[in-house]
């Protein structure tokens, strides 16, 4: 298992010959939004990669990453508009390498949380190991392979190589380096050609004390015609003190492959930071419905990417997020069309309470080429407190002429009248308050079209709801 | 004593006084009608019943079943009995009829009701007013025609049951069919349960349908003139500018203390 002090890894490239291509991206103080400084991520992994092809093996893309880690400082984001993301506050050095830190029993959060509920699979990795794993025998003699994705390296290489890392870049911030130098475990999923699974597979990263940094790396690989959900789970308990998770994630549908993907984000009230990348490419006729419920944590940035690569790809994106507290969330989600005809749909609803920030940037990008391209982007946002605050910046960069692309969207406070609607009707303030926010994600929520999923989401929008009651109050008076 | 009474209500807004001094006594099983010009204050007579926070009463009280409400906060006044159908009904995105319903009945109740229970009462409604099934589990007035959120206003009288239900301009907007439908729910509500109201119009032509044992005429801020049916006829013949004239007439002091807008 590799240390974060790198005795067991050679040193490598330096950062800049790790890029593959493509330049890294880092936002000049002040100046730029994140969509205007985009290149799609173009992978450090496979294509380059592995071992028979000439590119870099396992332990040489770690090594790059290495460098890259140790040459890079921990990174702030600054877009003009009085916006900053910064890691500096994290305090990386006191927090324990995986190895020293690894439990080996579930954390109780999950099993709080999790829904009982009939599944195709489970696996849980608990700080840097895996304490939990599951699959249906049945599904297993189908060809399924649930399993981390280190056990995945040393037993199905054939299929974890060519894909590993195979968009993912690992220099361009020091977290991310991080991760691809000292990810541990993580998860692999594989649903050969033809398989439908109805239940879900479910994916969870938990962390169960402060001082744990977390390096969880997920892929996942859909054979054609495959159908299948995947959940994933990001769970801390309630603790005080800071822990990191810096998550790389990647989801990869061959022709005609059909998967919902749904992820229940939640680091608890605990200084936790989560800087994490995720992709998910769409081949060939190939359709994901992918939504990510981003319900809180100290700090979190994610960015998240949903290409269609090939020919006939659609998809759906959507995702929720609800601020509170003090809590920061910077999101950028990129709609990325590498090739038509291809169809894009994307619907993102977030509120925030408290003192808490969120910044929602959307993307986008129809590429050269990918004609016969309709997609379109609506973000939703709704402030319930006076100290909240939420950015949606929505960004259009199309390269075709034969193809629709365009945004929409609200921002909003509370209703007044609708408050006094339901009033009228017996509801008092706050539960008139909860009617109204848990209509605004409502649409979302039954998106999940997965009953258990879906009750847990109502109910974590509920708890934060009551959480801030005084917070809504106050605002109420306040105008 | 009636079950609702105002007194010497004087209500403003932060520029203006827009009601001064009105007294009003509806109990259940009565249909009162409420007439008036636009301005007049009708919907700030509503509004502040319900205990809208922008209307602020300066003088007066409400008493409803023998408990001065003049300062109580609305859900309270809406568990106690009262009941507004708005002009323009709020749409709720994401909440279904059934279940706001649902929501709004548990609100009066200790114990949540039992489903059955629910259903039924629900089907009972949905039959009174002729609505379709399917009307119920779409969200609430999102995406209605005004014809729609008059029904699901009637709808939700019809499952909250309350003592006294203010109309607010109900029929407006409506076609023929429709306030046929809303009227007809009222009457049937009235005769089947008891239901006082007060129903506020600008027109006569819902009295048509509901016959109404009391009429009031609003005009800037007070009511100006009382009655049985016959005062709707009388208005309908000679319009609000005669019965101004003859009331500027008779009380040219009440005017007088108005804002000249008359």
């Amino acid at each position: 298992m590799p240390e974060r002090d790198g005795a067991s890894i050679p040193d490598g490239a330096t950062p800049s010959a790790a890029v593959n291509g493509s330049s890294p991206v880092q936002a000049k103080p002040g100046r730029h939004r994140e969509a205007t400084l985009y290149h799609a991520l173009a992978g450090a992994g496979a294509g380059d990669t592995l071992a028979g092809t000439g590119g870099r093996s396992l332990a040489e893309l770690r090594a790059a990453a290495l460098s890259a880690y140790e040459a890079l400082d921990l990174p702030i984001w600054r877009r003009s508009g009085f916006w900053t993301t910064s890691l500096q506050n994290l305090d990386l050095d006191s927090l324990a390498a995986p190895a020293a830190s690894d439990p080996c029993e579930v954390p109780a959060v999950v099993g709080r949380t999790l829904p009982d509920r009939a599944r195709a699979g489970r696996i849980v990795q608990s700080a840097g190991a895996v304490v939990h794993l599951e699959l249906d025998p049945e599904l297993r003699e189908r060809g399924v392979i649930l399993c981390s994705l280190e056990d995945a390296f040393r037993e199905h290489a054939e299929l974890v190589e060519p894909w590993f890392s195979k968009r993912l870049t690992i220099d361009r911030n020091k977290l991310e380096a991080a991760n691809a130098a000292f990810w541990t475990a993580g998860a692999f999923l594989h649903v050969p050609a033809g398989v439908v699974v109805e239940e879900p597979f479910e994916i969870v990263y938990a962390i169960d004390a402060p001082g744990v940094a977390q390096y969880g790396r997920t892929l996942v690989l859909g054979g054609a015609t495959s159908e299948f959900r995947v959940h994933e789970y990001d769970l801390a308990e309630d603790f005080d003190g800071q822990a990191l998770h810096a998550g790389a994630f990647e989801l990869y549908l061959q022709d005609g492959a059909r998967c919902r993907l749904s992820q229940v984000q939640d680091w608890g009230s605990g200084e936790v930071f989560d800087l994490s990348t995720r992709f998910v490419g769409v081949g060939r006729d190939a359709y994901c419905h992918w939504l990510p419920a981003l319900l809180g944590g100290h700090l979190v940035r994610q960015h998240l990417e949903l290409a269609v690569s090939e020919p006939g790809g659609d998809m759906a994106f959507r995702g929720l997020f609800f601020t509170e507290e003090d809590e920061h969330l910077d999101a950028f989600v990129v709609d990325l069309h590498e090739t038509g005809p291809s169809g894009g749909d994307l619907h993102w609803r977030g509120a925030a309470t408290g003192e808490s920030r969120a910044s929602l940037e959307g993307l986008i990008q129809i590429d050269p080429g990918a004609q016969q391209t309709h997609t379109y982007l609506q973000i939703h946002t709704m402030m319930l407190s006076p100290k909240a605050r939420v950015d949606a910046i929505p960004s259009v960069l199309v390269s075709a002429d034969d193809v629709s692309a365009s945004h929409g969207g609200t921002v909003g406070e509370l209703d007044e009248t609708a408050i006094f609607y339901m009033q009228t009707r017996g509801l008092d303030r706050p539960a008139a308050v909860r009617v109204i926010v848990e209509g605004f994600f409502e649409p979302l929520i039954a998106e999940l079209s997965d009953e258990p999923l879906e009750e847990l989401v109502r109910a974590k929008v509920a708890e934060k709801l009551a959480a801030a009651r005084e917070d809504i109050e106050a605002y109420a008076t306040s105008r | 004593m009636a079950d609702l009474e105002i007194r010497d209500l004087h209500v403003r807004t932060e520029e203006h006084e827009i009601l001064r001094g009105v007294d009003l006594d509806i109990s259940r099983g009565e249909i009162h009608a409420l007439m008036g010009p636009n301005g007049s204050g009708k919907s700030t007579l509503a509004n502040t019943l319900l205990g809208h926070p922008t209307y602020e009463i300066s003088e007066g009280t409400i008493t409803f079943k023998g408990e001065d409400i003049t300062e109580a906060e609305p859900h309270e006044r809406a568990k106690a009995g009262l009941f507004l159908a708005f002009q323009y009904p709020v749409s709720i995105p994401g909440v279904s009829v059934a279940n706001f319903l649902r929501m709004a009945i548990n609100a009066k109740r200790d114990e949540p009701i039992q489903v059955k229970e629910f259903r039924t009462q629900l089907q009972h409604a949905i039959e009174l007013l002729d609505v379709d099934k399917a009307f119920t589990s779409r969200h609430l007035n999102d995406g209605f025609s005004g014809g729609e959120k008059k029904r699901a206003e009637i709808l939700q009288m019809a499952m909250l049951a309350p003592d006294i239900a203010i109309l607010d301009e109900t029929d407006s907007g409506l076609d023929i069919d429709a306030l046929r439908t809303v009227a007809e729910g009222v009457q049937r509500l009235h005769d089947e349960q008891g239901l006082g109201a007060l129903i506020i119009t600008h027109y006569q032509r819902i009295l048509h349908y509901v016959k109404p044992q009391f009429v009031h005429i609003l005009m800037d801020g007070r009511i100006v003139l009382e009655g049985g049916v016959e005062l709707v006829e009388r208005l309908e013949r000679e319009g609000y500018d005669q019965i101004r004239q003859e009331f500027g007439a008779t009380e040219a002091g009440a005017l007088a203390a108005g804002d000249g807008s008359a």
